[in-house]
């Protein structure tokens, strides 16, 4: 089968979704006929009319809170967010009505709210955000952040399949850049399982998204001088798969958390509680982050460049943690 | 025992049943005697009714436009207040604005910016004039077309290509693009952030800051036909409203919001008829005809600066490019292009200062000249300049004290009521315990 990218998948995901159940349709800014800012539901307008692919007026509370209106009827939506940046828009909708329904008065919310997020594109400080840490903190929800085409398209349809609030966020970086070979058949990704992407000895790093790719290139550099890294991508933020970290901290017993989220409060921070909950006796040695740095993305690419974790970083910082 | 219904339709606790198919709408009865009218002066010469749908045809679903595009392009409105000075003045910015978006799109074709290019083409009239309308203590928050309004306000060009190229001397240092820059010290220039719609609060914000400091000023801030529908417009408007805040809002119904056309984003004939429900005064103009704009928004900011509250101003026109240059805009039927090609603001403006004599051909010449050598020299100097130190990338997130942060109009008085000078003492009414 012909290399598919990492926006295809997502795109093949929704539509097999929505030819298997006719209860799933797409809400969202631009996604009729000009097939959304980034084209994932290009030519969904002719496939199922424009009672299933809802071009919406710019109103971002109001297509989650309509989204969550039409679940209530036993829907399940799916609204796109042109960018991950303005989901702070519909941050009430998302975080007080969707996340607590369910708790409070036994409404599920089977809504998907997705879009790109993250940078390495130049896009500046409101086209580049990875704003996934205000979700992951918020009970109710749960995020998904797909590294790979595979990926993208198994947790998509596993997201459209949840009976949960999930916030899907694709990395735009990857978009057209990464390709792989899909399955024919029909297949999900269960969210909530992180996957160990390469298999590796020496040292632990805990990664997702963009970043993925990252860590992998940085591995095949060390291959080379001996130092054999594991990577293991989350994939799903919230909730976080426990026993893969776990797992692969008591495998290498050293452990770097890489992401392109900004350093305070990235889940960096969270995954390495986790490690002394759970597998504090096996570490030999301190657990490092790598991150972006906190300051809002910067738009120039030197700033941008300097921002942002880089393979660089993950070998020195590995070549030292190896030695310790 | 009561026989069950045939049908899954159970009465519900009005007595009434599920309809079998969606009821029709009552036709709303005239009651003559309580219906009431409002007025939205509408300034145009002429009135452009048009409507944009979605069509579906064997080749797929399409836009397509319905109404009379023959009409004949009408005259500028002779200005009230502009004196013929200021008419050149303004016909200069909006040249000097579409100009310098030329050499954006050939720098951008050249690779020399970073990211994408936006354009105010067939807009220069609404954010020039209106910028012109305002003096230098009120303010100004621009939007992404509103380069031009940037460029009045005493920008340059070369500040604008320097944000585009992501330069180290760009009025950001490179850290954010295109018309997302202010001024908050000199200029009063407040810049936008992409969410659309969130300048408006912060404009109502901006005239109560100065109306506690004694003065009431213009805050003069745009929002699309499409951002216009975030919930934010509404509640910066009505707070503007309540508050009797000096914001003066123009919606720039440009006919698209990327590829939405407006009868996709809203209901209403036109936007201007919201003033209507947040009780304040609005109007309609022109968009491409400068001396309209100008004096429609000369007129709120009177009306600001008399403290008399905030003014909603709908200025129709047409975004003549794509969203950006990434976007060729297929999706705009070219009919629709075509009326709008024939009522270019500085095309119309040009021909009605020579007419009346107020331009000589020669003068125009050299104006002209003025402005490309102006621009040339600005793309001369931004192409030249250097990209930003990654060293600095860590810097400035907080302000540790390299601002003065002090009442730009004056000291707002200690207290203007008769209260004894002391907090009330007393069993506050608390519920949560
Ligand atoms: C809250 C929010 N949602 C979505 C976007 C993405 N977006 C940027 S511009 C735009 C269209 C804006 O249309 P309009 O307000 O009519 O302005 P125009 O581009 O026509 O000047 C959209 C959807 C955004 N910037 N902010
Ligand atoms: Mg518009």
């Amino acid at each position: 089968m012909a290399s598919t990218s990492y926006l295809e998948g997502i795109r093949q995901g929704i539509w097999e979704e929505m030819e298997r159940d006719p209860s799933v349709f797409c809400l969202g800014e631009d996604i009729g006929i000009y097939g959304g800012a980034f084209k994932v539901t290009d030519g969904f307008i002719e496939r199922f009319g424009p009672e299933r692919v809802v071009d919406t007026p710019i109103a971002e509370s109001a297509i989650v809170g309509a989204a969550f209106g039409a679940s209530l009827t036993g829907l399940r939506p799916v609204a796109e967010f042109q960018f991950m940046d303005f989901i702070g828009c519909a941050f009430n909708q998302i975080t007080n009505m969707l996340a607590k329904a369910h708790y409070r008065w036994g409404a599920p919310a089977p809504v998907v709210i997705r879009g790109p997020s993250g940078g390495g594109v130049h896009g500046g400080p409101f086209h580049s955000q990875n704003p996934e840490m205000y979700f992951v903190h918020t009970p109710g929800l749960k995020v998904v952040c797909p590294g790979t085409a595979y990926d993208a398209k198994g947790l998509i349809k596993s997201a459209i399949r949840d009976n949960n609030p999930v916030i899907f966020f694709e990395h735009k970086f990857l978009y057209r850049r990464i390709k792989e070979d899909l399955p024919a058949e029909d297949y999900t990704v269960p969210i909530g399982k992180a996957r160990v992407a390469r298999q590796g000895r020496d040292l632990s790093i805990i990664t997702y998204a963009a970043m993925l790719h990252v860590a992998l290139e940085a591995a095949e550099i060390l291959a080379k001088e001996g130092i054999e890294l594991e990577v293991v991508d989350l994939r799903t933020l919230l909730p976080l798969d426990r026993e893969a970290i776990a797992t692969t901290v008591r495998h290498t017993n050293k452990v770097i958390i890489l992401h392109e989220d900004t350093r305070t409060g990235g889940i960096a921070g969270e995954v390495a509680a986790l490690i002394n909950e759970e597998a504090f006796d096996d570490l030999d040695g301190p657990i490092v982050r790598i991150t972006s740095r906190d300051t809002p993305v910067p738009f120039s690419p030197p700033l941008e460049d300097y921002f942002l974790p880089k393979v660089a970083d993950v070998i020195r910082e590995a070549r030292r943690l190896k030695s310790y | 025992m009561a026989k069950k219904s045939s049908t899954s339709k159970k009465a519900g606790a009005n007595g009434r049943r599920p309809l079998k198919s969606a009821p029709k709408s009552a036709a709303r009865n005239g009651n003559l005697s309580g219906e009431r009218r409002y007025t939205i002066p509408d300034y145009r010469l002429e009135s452009f009714d048009c409507a944009v749908r979605q069509v579906a045809s064997d080749d797929g679903v399409r836009y397509e436009v319905t109404g009379d595009l023959s009409a004949p392009v009408p005259p500028i409105r002779e200005s009230k207040s502009l004196s013929p000075r200021q008419c050149l003045e303004i016909y200069r910015w909006m040249l000097l604005n579409r100009k310098m978006e030329q050499a954006l799109e050939n720098l951008y074709k050249q690779g020399k910016v970073v990211g994408g290019v936006y354009f105010g083409l067939g807009q220069e009239a609404c954010s020039c004039a209106s910028a012109y309308a305002l003096c230098p203590e009120d303010w100004l928050a621009p939007m992404i077309r509103n380069q031009g309004s940037l460029l009045v306000r005493g920008f340059s060009a070369r500040d604008v290509m320097m944000q585009y190229m992501a330069k180290a001397g760009s009025p950001t240092f490179g850290k954010d693009a295109s018309s997302h820059f202010g001024d908050q010290q000199k200029r009063n220039v407040c810049a936008p952030i992409s969410t659309l719609g969130d300048l408006i609060p912060v404009m109502a914000g901006v005239a109560l800051g100065a109306r506690l400091q004694g003065r009431n000023i213009a805050a003069l801030t745009y929002i699309g036909d499409g951002g216009q529908s975030t919930g934010v417009t509404y509640e910066g408007l009505n707070f503007a409203a309540v508050q009797k805040l000096g914001l003066v809002l123009i919606v720039e119904n440009n006919l698209w919001g990327y590829s939405t056309p407006s009868d996709m984003q809203f209901r209403v004939k036109d936007l201007a008829e919201r003033a209507i429900a947040y009780g304040i005064p609005g109007a309609i103009v022109d968009g491409t005809d400068a001396c309209q704009v100008y004096d429609v928004v000369h007129d709120a900011c009177e009306r600001a600066r008399r403290g008399e509250g905030p003014t909603l101003i709908e200025a129709k026109m047409m975004r003549m490019k794509g969203h950006a240059i990434h976007d060729a805009a297929e999706y705009v039927p070219k009919p629709l292009f075509e009326y709008w090609r024939k009522r270019d603001p500085i095309a119309r403006l040009e021909k009605f200062l020579l007419e009346r004599k107020w331009l000589t051909a020669k003068q125009n010449e050299e104006l002209i000249a003025g402005v490309d050598g102006e621009l040339e020299a600005d793309r001369e100097f931004a192409v030249n300049s250097p990209m930003p130190d990654p060293e600095k990338t860590p810097q400035n997130v907080y302000c540790d004290g390299c601002h003065e942060i002090k009442p730009k109009y004056g000291v707002p008085k200690a207290g203007s009521g008769k209260g004894s000078g002391k907090p009330k003492q007393g069993e506050a009414a608390v519920h949560l315990r």
